[in-house]
């Protein structure tokens, strides 16, 4: 180890390079994890911490909640399947509102009209809204007795103020600031943003399975009970809102494609040092050194260089989700430290492995027939 | 010849500087070598031998004293303008005769040529190492690289990129180090042939007694004197 | 530089790591940009196909198509302000589409369906007749044909496609050109809480005369009901286009920076290598400066390939990917870009190295053997 530990210090520009691109590395995946991490709840947040078990949607809408409408007959539908244990209307939608000091900004406005059901499952501070007009916000975006006012889009339109009484995590949808509410303030909402409105209908039925019934079987039961149905358990309906797909298979390409990158770099990289010292090396072996522990020191080099690169790289992105994105929570998440840590440093000792073959593989008897000499 | 020497050192002084304290590696050291002459240069090992004779072949400049190459004092010039000396008047035949590895023994005597700036290119490079080739008896390995070549040919090689550039003065740094005897012979033998027949000054820093018997003459330098 | 090269020919193999590597950090970049760019034209292709200067909103609505409404009386305080040349109304909604006239399937593609009356780049001056749409090229992929009657949303209310434009994408989808009446129609049909009246649309398209005056004497005409943008300005207001930009070019900056370490390292690395050999080629008279170009010379080889194999990669990976799944566009400015991003990445890698090949003393080509 003495070995190994002098010659990092003598060349502190080489080994420093080489933890630089290591911890760059770390830093971008870590980053693109918080990344993709923060983006699919900032879209989906608020389906996939609601209460509801179940979300039935019209085939129309094609698995996005503000896409679906649900007309009556098909409402009837739901509510007539066999196991449904309570179902609500929910009702959502984007709408521009006024905050107090009179600047405009974006909410998304979720209204349900059984109390507990469609709402966060967890809330951070405050209360559940107990009477019209109050709301349950994005904690990101939101404090507690904030109000914002939903303006009247003419004369004949009245403005519609939501008070918020408490906070949820996670709840966003479409990366917008979000609220919960009972679907009467929603239904006042719409009207408020569009007099011309004919007729307000519930986005989805959410609905929570009679006891003993099993969320998938009552999916099933629900999706065959009309040809306008599309029923979706929690997790289905976060996963497969249009997008998400997406953005997982981006990222998994990306990270793929990073993962890949590390191991190489340090692989070829010990390689070259290793062909640069199999003189000393060869000399080393001649003294009497044995080849287990020439290969040793080699991998506790690659030890402390992943580890410092790893160490840099997650520092970084501590510091990253630190700072307040707005639009974007990322948040430091140990289980991914944890795995890429392992997973890197597991590449990385692996890719030392060609270095170290070649270091097993010198012959001390080199050094006596002058070997190097041209 | 003509009666220019090939390299004229006057009272050539070298000195390093090691922390505070001066180091003097070559001390008011005189030499005139001929235009056609072969001179060894021997002496134990720091006695300041690699010294002169990386200042005679414009790799250092001289603290002191002047260095005449063939009629021009280059003891002031820049670097620059000694690269420029060591590309044009200079051959050098280092220890390691396998100057690039990857290289046939054709490109190896090409790439002095090729390092010169596209202005100060020859144009007759290729010809003129053909022609080298074949005087050295290398016309059949033209295209060998190292590996494909025996360690007496590796050395006609590396003599043939010396004289590539028609150089004033060839210095030969330990030629015949890493060669045995009976091959050794045979080098020295090729060199004292072709610096001969080229009327071609050589200087070669060696502690080979072979070569001090073909010398012309033998200089000996010891703690950065030379000792006629 | 000719000795650079033949050590590249002559030893493809120790350039071989490096190459691989920075061939799939060119493809990461290519991937990165060619995604970025995808998104982009999917979500913006509908406002780029705009042949007009400028888009106005309803104030209240904060640059968002879909919230804003402008009615008879604000248009026509838009038609009076001088400058401008023409105004047309803009309305969509965004809903499913059964391509197979069949009302049960549960087979569906995402549509927006816009009306328009100024027309976009590609479309009939007149928008289609009541009932008919131009569709974009992209449903194609989706079993949309001319001639196909799409069954749009709960309503089923069905348009027919009588032709394709290219490029106009909204939001991801395709989307589906007819005039405001058949925009109003199936608005009513299927989204009532979304329904206007017969004056009202969502968005105004202007052509102005050139003045850049204009957005704010449109704004000042209305007495701040509207709220004017440039197209450019409006596609960088619709919804995730900054933000999605911004993230993945702070992404790929930083995967160039990747880049550049990697070669500073390598080449940092055979330039240890070769201290002997540099001090060789400099006492028979090569200078720094044509040393450094051969090691230039050989990170800009390298990279070159590696961008030629990651350029390959990206192309083959954007024909590979089925259309829908991930929205990856291999474009030839984005490959370019990314080339040259990489090579001056390399050149700059190289320069880590420039202080020492300089430093190389050729008086140490003698006496040390070599």
């Amino acid at each position: 180890m003495f070995l190994a530990v002098r010659e990092m210090r003598r060349a502190v520009v080489r080994f420093g390079l080489l933890v630089l691109a290591i911890a760059l590395l770390v830093f971008l995946i870590l980053a693109q994890q918080a990344l993709q991490e923060g983006l699919l709840t900032a879209f989906v947040g608020g389906i996939r911490n609601q209460s509801a078990p179940v979300l039935v949607y019209s085939v129309d809408g094609q698995r996005a909640l503000q896409g679906s409408i649900i007309p009556p007959p098909l409402e009837e539908a739901v509510r007539r399947t066999d196991g449904v244990g309570e179902a609500a209307r929910l009702g959502q939608s984007t709408f521009t509102v006024r905050e107090p000091d009179g600047s405009l900004s974006d909410a998304a406005i979720v209204g349900a009209d059984v109390a507990g059901l469609a709402t966060p499952t967890a809330l951070s501070s405050g209360a559940r809204p107990e009477v019209a007009g109050e709301a349950v916000g994005s904690d990101a975006d939101f404090d507690l007795r904030d109000e914002v006012t939903v303006p009247a889009a003419g004369p004949s339109a009245e403005p519609v103020t939501l008070t918020v009484v408490g906070l949820a995590a996670d709840v966003q949808l479409n990366v917008t600031p979000t609220l919960f509410t009972d679907l009467a303030t929603y239904e006042a909402a719409v009207r408020a943003s569009n007099p011309d409105a004919t007729e307000v209908l519930p986005n989805a039925i959410a609905v929570r399975p009679a006891p003993g019934v099993e969320v998938d079987e009552l999916t099933e039961r629900l999706s065959a009970a009309s040809p306008e149905a599309d029923a979706l358990t929690r997790s289905e309906a976060a996963d497969e809102s249009p997008g998400v797909a997406q953005v997982r298979q981006s990222f998994q390409v990306i990270f793929l494609l990073y993962g890949l990158v590390v191991p190489l770099v340090t692989g070829l990289f010990f390689l070259i040092v290793t062909l640069q010292k199999s003189g000393a090396l060869t000399l080393l072996r001649a003294m009497g050194a044995r080849g287990s522990v020439l290969a040793r020191s080699l991998l506790f080099q690659v030890v402390v260089i992943v580890g410092l690169g790893l160490v840099v790289g997650v520092a970084l992105y501590a510091s990253l989700t630190r700072v307040d994105l707005g639009f974007l929570t990322l948040r430091f998440d140990p289980t991914a430290v944890l795995v890429w840590s392992v997973l890197l440093m597991a590449l990385g000792l692996g890719s030392a492995l060609v270095a170290v073959r070649r270091v097993l593989r010198i012959d001390p008897v080199e050094a006596t027939t002058g070997g190097g000499g041209g | 010849m003509t009666d220019t020497p090939a390299l004229r050192m006057d009272g050539v002084r070298k000195t390093y500087e090691v922390g505070d304290d001066e180091v003097v590696a070559l001390d008011h050291a005189d030499l005139t070598v001929g235009s056609d002459e072969i001179v060894a240069l021997v002496g134990p090992s720091g006695s300041g031998k690699t010294t002169l004779c990386s200042i005679a072949g414009g790799l250092l400049s001289p603290t002191e004293g002047s260095v005449v190459l063939a009629g021009d004092d280059i003891s002031r010039y820049s670097a620059r303008q000694l690269t420029d000396v060591r590309r044009t008047r200079v051959g050098f035949v280092f220890q390691s005769v396998n100057l690039v590895p990857f290289l046939t023994a054709r490109e190896k005597l090409v790439v002095v040529d090729e390092l010169a700036g596209r202005k100060a290119r020859r144009g007759d490079a290729g010809r003129r190492a053909d022609q080298l080739l074949e005087e050295l008896g290398l016309a059949d390995r033209a295209g060998n690289t190292p590996a494909q070549l025996s360690g007496g040919q590796k050395q006609r090689v590396a003599i043939g990129r010396a004289l590539m550039n028609e150089p004033a003065l060839v210095l030969f740094d330990e030629p015949t180090s890493s060669l045995d005897s009976k091959l050794g012979e045979q080098v020295v033998e090729l060199i004292r042939e072709e610096m001969k027949s080229r009327g071609t000054a050589a200087v070669m820093v060696t502690h080979d007694d072979r070569i001090t018997h073909i010398a012309d003459r033998t200089v000996t330098i010891e703690d950065g004197h030379i000792a006629a | 530089m000719r000795l650079a090269l033949r050590e590249l020919r002559r030893r493809p193999g120790r350039f071989a790591v490096a190459t691989v590597i920075l061939t799939l950090i060119a493809l990461l970049l290519m991937f990165l940009g060619g995604l970025l760019d995808g998104l982009l034209a999917s979500s913006t292709g509908a406002y780029r196909a705009q042949e007009a200067d400028l888009v106005v909103y309803s104030s209240e609505a904060r640059d968002s198509l879909v919230r804003s409404r402008i009615d008879g009386d604000v248009r026509a305080d838009v038609e009076g302000v001088e400058g401008v040349a023409a105004v047309g109304g803009l309305g969509s909604v965004q809903l499913g589409g059964r391509p197979g006239g069949d009302p049960g399937s549960k087979d569906l593609v995402a549509t927006v369906l816009f009306g328009y009356e100024l027309a976009p780049r590609g479309l009939p001056d007149v928008a289609p007749p009541q009932g008919t749409v131009v569709a974009d090229a992209a449903l194609q992929a989706e079993g949309v044909d001319a001639g196909t009657t799409l069954l749009l949303g709960p309503a089923r209310t069905p348009v027919r496609v009588t032709g394709f434009v290219d490029d106009t994408r909204y939001s991801g989808q395709g989307s589906l050109w007819g005039s405001l009446g058949t925009w109003r129609a199936v608005t009513r049909a299927n989204r009532p809480g979304e329904a206007v009246g017969d004056d009202v649309v969502q968005a105004l398209v202007v052509r102005t005369e050139g003045a850049a005056g204009v957005p704010a004497a449109i704004d000042a005409a209305t007495e701040g009901a509207t709220d004017s943008l440039t197209v450019a300005g409006a596609i960088e207001a619709l919804p995730g286009v900054s933000e999605q930009r911004a993230t993945f070019n702070q992404i790929i900056g930083v995967t160039v920076v990747v880049a550049l370490v990697v070669v500073a390292l390598f080449f940092a690395l055979i330039t240890v290598e070769r201290t002997a050999l540099y001090g060789i080629l400099k006492a028979i008279g090569a200078s720094g400066p044509t040393l450094f170009v051969g090691v230039v010379t050989q990170a800009v080889v390298v990279t070159l390939l590696a961008s030629a194999v990651g350029a390959g990669a990206a192309v083959s990976l954007d024909a590979a990917i089925p259309p829908g799944a991930i929205p990856f566009e291999a474009t030839t400015g984005r490959l370019t870009s990314s080339v040259i991003l990489l090579l001056v990445a390399a050149v700059a890698g190289c320069a880590f190295s420039l202080r020492r090949v300089l430093r190389v003393d050729p008086a140490s080509a003698i006496g040390t053997g070599g």
